[in-house]
C-alpha cells in the first residue's frame, strides 16, 4: 500500500503558484525526507496532506484514502508535528497530551509519552511557559499518541539544539522500526541524511530530484567542486564557464566562483575564465558533498532560475528523470546521466 | 468523542482565562451592589426578589453585561486559534471542522453558564442577608435565563469567529453583534418600521405584530420577555404565550444558525 500519493497536485494562492503539478509517492514503511529551501512549497504540500489547504488541481491520497472525504479517519491513524503551530498557553503539557489521547480515543499514558520526548519534568507547567524547543517536543509527544501508521513531521528539528535534534532522529528511527511510515520535511540536508530511505528535493513548487541518499551520492560521484578566487568575473565569464561541457553548475559567492564539474573539466574552467579576461587569483577543489548537491538543486544559478522558470513546462517527475526544468538547470543534467 | 474533547478543552481554557474571571467578578459585584442599594429601607416595606431581578438587575445589568461576556468569550474562539497557529495542532488531530466550531460553542457556552451561576452567588448571599423576601426558586430560575442569554451570544460570536480569517474581523463582528442587539436594536428597528410604514399598511399584518416580531427576534429582548413571564409566574402561559413561544424559537435559531453559517465559511477556507 502507498502511504502518501499525490497526483498532479497544483496549488495556487492568487497568482502565486506554491506547488506545481506535483507527483509524489511514499510507500508504506518508508522514511521519506522532503527537502527544499524555505518557500519551496513544502509546508503547502504538507498542509494539503492534512487538508488544511485544498489543492487547485490534482488528488491527494493518504493511507489509501482521499483526504478531501476521509480526513478524520486518516488523521486517526496519523501523527502530525505541524510547522508554525502554537500551543494552548493556559493548558499544561500533560493536558495537551491528554487532549490528543482523548481526541484519538487512545489509551496511551500521557506521562510516558512526555517522558519519551524528554518533557517529564515540565508536564505540569503551562505550555505557554515552554521554550520553542519544548513546544516542538510537546507536539511530537502529541503526534506519537496511539502509535500512528504514518508520521508527518514538518521541520521537526526547528527550535531544537543539536542534542534535541539527535533525540528527534532517534525517535524517527524507532518509529520506522516499529513499522510506521515517516514523512518529514527539512531545509537542512544533514538532518535527513542519517535517517532517510529516500529523499525528494522540492524547488519552487516542483520536485527536482528524488532518489535514495546513496543514489544522490552516486549522482555526484564523478563531480568535484572547484572554488575559484576570481574577483573580476562578470556575467559573461560565468556564462562562458556554464557553457562548457562537463560543468553542471556555477554559483557566484562574492569574489568566489563555485563550479560543480567533472574532474577532467577543471582546466577548461580556468582557461575559459582567463579567455574571458578574468584574473584567477587562486583555485582549489573539494569533493562534492550532499550539501553541494542540495544547493545546486535548490539554488541553481541565479541567472537561469528567475525568468525561464515559469514557462518550463513540468512533465511529471520520476526518480530517474528528476528534472522537468532540465533545459535551464545544468545540475539536473548531471543527475540525468 | 471528538466534539466532546474539544468542548472540554475549550471549557477548561475559558474558565482559566483572566479576562473571564475579571468580568465575572465585576458582574457579581455590580449585581450585589444593586441588590444592596435598592434594598428596602423601611421595616414594613416588602421588596420581592422578582421585582429586583426584572426591574433593576435584569434591565440594567443582565441584558448589557451578560451579552458582553458572551461576545468576549466567543469572538476569538476560532479566529484566535487560527491566527496563533494552535488551530494547526487542533486539526492535526482527528477533528472535523464541524467538531471544532460546535465543540467550541458547547465548551465556551458551558464555561459562560458556569460563570453566570458563579456571578449570581454573591448577590444571592446579599439578598439572603438583606430584609428582602428572598425567593430562591425565582432567583435560580432567573439565573438560568441569564445563562441562556449568554450562551446565545457565545454561539453568535463563535459563528462570527469561524467566518473570520483574522482576529480583527472577528472582533469587529463581535462588537457589531453587541452594538446591534444590545444598544441599537430598538431605535434601529423603530426607524425601519417608520420608514417602511406605507408598505406595512399594505401587508396583512398589523404594526403591533411587527413590533412583537422584532422584539422576540432580538435574543436580548427575547430572554427579557421570557424571564419576565417566568418571574410573573406566567411562563408559557397567560396572554403572551404565543409571543413567548416565538421568543424561545428565536433563541434556538440564534444558537444554531450563526455557528452553522460560520462553519460553512470556515469549512471552505484554506487555513
Amino acid at each position: 500500500m502507498t502511504a502518501i500519493e499525490l497526483r498532479g497536485v497544483t496549488k495556487e494562492f492568487g497568482d502565486v503558484t506554491a506547488v506545481r503539478d506535483l507527483d509524489l509517492t511514499v510507500e508504506d514503511g518508508e522514511v521519506y525526507g522532503f527537502l527544499g529551501p524555505n518557500g519551496a512549497g513544502k509546508s503547502t504540500t504538507i498542509d494539503m496532506l492534512l487538508h488544511l489547504v485544498r489543492p487547485t488541481a490534482g488528488t491527494v491520497r493518504v493511507l489509501g484514502a482521499d483526504v478531501a472525504t476521509d480526513g478524520v479517519d486518516i488523521r486517526r491513524r496519523t501523527g502530525v508535528l505541524p510547522d508554525g503551530f502554537s500551543v494552548y498557553d493556559r493548558l499544561s503539557g500533560r493536558r495537551h497530551v491528554e487532549f490528543a489521547v482523548e481526541s484519538k480515543d487512545a489509551a496511551d499514558d500521557p506521562d510516558a509519552l512526555l517522558a519519551r520526548v524528554g518533557l517529564a519534568d515540565a508536564a505540569d507547567r503551562d505550555a505557554g511557559e515552554y521554550s520553542k524547543g519544548m513546544r516542538q517536543r510537546l507536539a511530537l509527544a502529541m503526534a506519537l499518541v496511539d502509535d500512528p501508521d504514518l508520521l508527518i513531521l514538518d521541520e521537526p528539528s526547528s527550535g531544537l539544539d543539536p542534542a534535541g535534534a539527535k533525540e528527534m532522529r532517534e525517535i524517527v528511527r524507532a518509529e520506522a522500526e516499529r513499522g510506521a511510515t515517516v514523512f518529514f520535511s527539512s531545509h537542512i540536508l544533514e538532518q535527513v541524511d542519517a535517517v532517510c530511505d529516500r529523499v525528494g528535493i522540492l524547488r519552487d513548487g516542483e520536485l527536482v530530484a528524488e532518489d535514495s541518499v546513496e543514489g544522490l551520492r552516486e549522482a555526484v560521484g564523478g563531480e568535484e567542486t572547484l572554488e575559484v578566487a576570481a574577483a573580476g568575473a562578470d556575467d559573461d565569464a560565468v556564462a562562458a564557464v556554464r557553457a562548457l561541457p562537463g560543468v553542471s553548475g556555477v554559483t557566484r559567492d562574492g569574489d568566489e566562483l563555485v563550479v560543480n564539474c567533472a574532474s577532467d573539466a577543471k582546466t577548461d574552467v580556468i582557461a575559459a575564465l582567463e579567455d574571458a579576461g578574468v584574473a584567477v587569483a587562486d583555485f582549489h577543489t573539494r569533493e562534492a558533498s550532499l550539501e553541494d548537491l542540495f544547493l545546486a538543486y535548490t539554488e541553481g544559478d541565479a541567472a537561469s532560475s528567475d525568468s525561464e522558470e515559469a514557462d518550463s513546462g513540468p512533465t511529471g517527475v520520476d526518480p530517474t528523470d528528476p528534472g522537468p526544468t532540465a533545459d535551464d538547470e545544468p545540475a539536473e543534467e548531471e543527475v540525468d546521466r | 468523542m471528538s466534539l466532546a474533547a474539544i468542548a472540554r478543552k475549550d471549557f477548561r481554557e475559558t474558565v482559566q482565562s483572566r479576562g473571564m474571571i475579571a468580568l465575572v467578578v465585576l458582574f457579581s459585584l455590580l449585581v450585589a451592589a444593586f441588590a444592596y442599594a435598592v434594598r428596602p429601607t423601611g421595616e414594613s416595606e416588602q421588596f420581592a426578589t422578582e421585582l429586583l431581578l426584572s426591574a433593576f438587575v435584569g434591565r440594567f445589568l443582565v441584558t448589557t453585561l451578560v451579552p458582553l461576556v458572551g461576545v468576549v468569550v466567543g469572538y476569538n474562539a476560532v479566529s484566535g486559534e487560527r491566527e496563533s497557529g494552535s488551530l494547526k495542532l487542533l486539526l492535526s488531530l482527528p477533528h472535523s471542522r464541524a467538531d471544532v466550531v460546535l465543540g467550541k460553542v458547547a465548551g465556551r457556552g458551558a464555561a459562560l453558564a458556569l460563570a453566570v451561576f458563579a456571578g449570581f452567588l454573591l448577590p444571592a448571599l446579599v439578598l439572603i442577608a438583606a430584609p428582602v423576601v428572598f425567593n430562591a426558586g425565582a432567583f435560580l430560575g432567573y439565573t438560568v435565563f441569564a445563562a441562556a442569554l449568554g450562551v446565545v451570544f457565545v454561539a453568535i460570536s463563535v459563528g462570527c469567529s469561524a467566518a473570520s480569517s483574522t482576529q480583527r474581523r472577528a472582533l469587529i463582528g463581535g462588537v457589531g453583534v453587541y452594538v446591534l442587539f444590545v444598544l441599537l436594536w430598538g431605535p434601529l428597528t423603530g426607524q425601519l418600521v417608520g420608514a417602511v410604514g406605507p408598505v406595512v399598511d399594505a401587508l396583512p399584518v398589523s404594526a403591533a405584530q411587527i413590533n412583537v416580531f422584532l422584539r422576540v427576534s432580538n435574543p436580548t429582548t427575547a430572554v427579557e420577555a421570557l424571564s419576565n413571564a417566568f418571574l410573573a409566574e406566567q411562563l408559557f402561559s397567560g396572554d403572551t404565550v404565543n409571543q413567548q413561544l416565538s421568543a424561545a424559537a428565536m433563541l434556538v435559531f440564534w444558537t444554531l444558525a450563526p455557528p452553522l453559517a460560520g462553519l460553512l465559511k470556515f469549512d471552505a477556507d484554506d487555513l
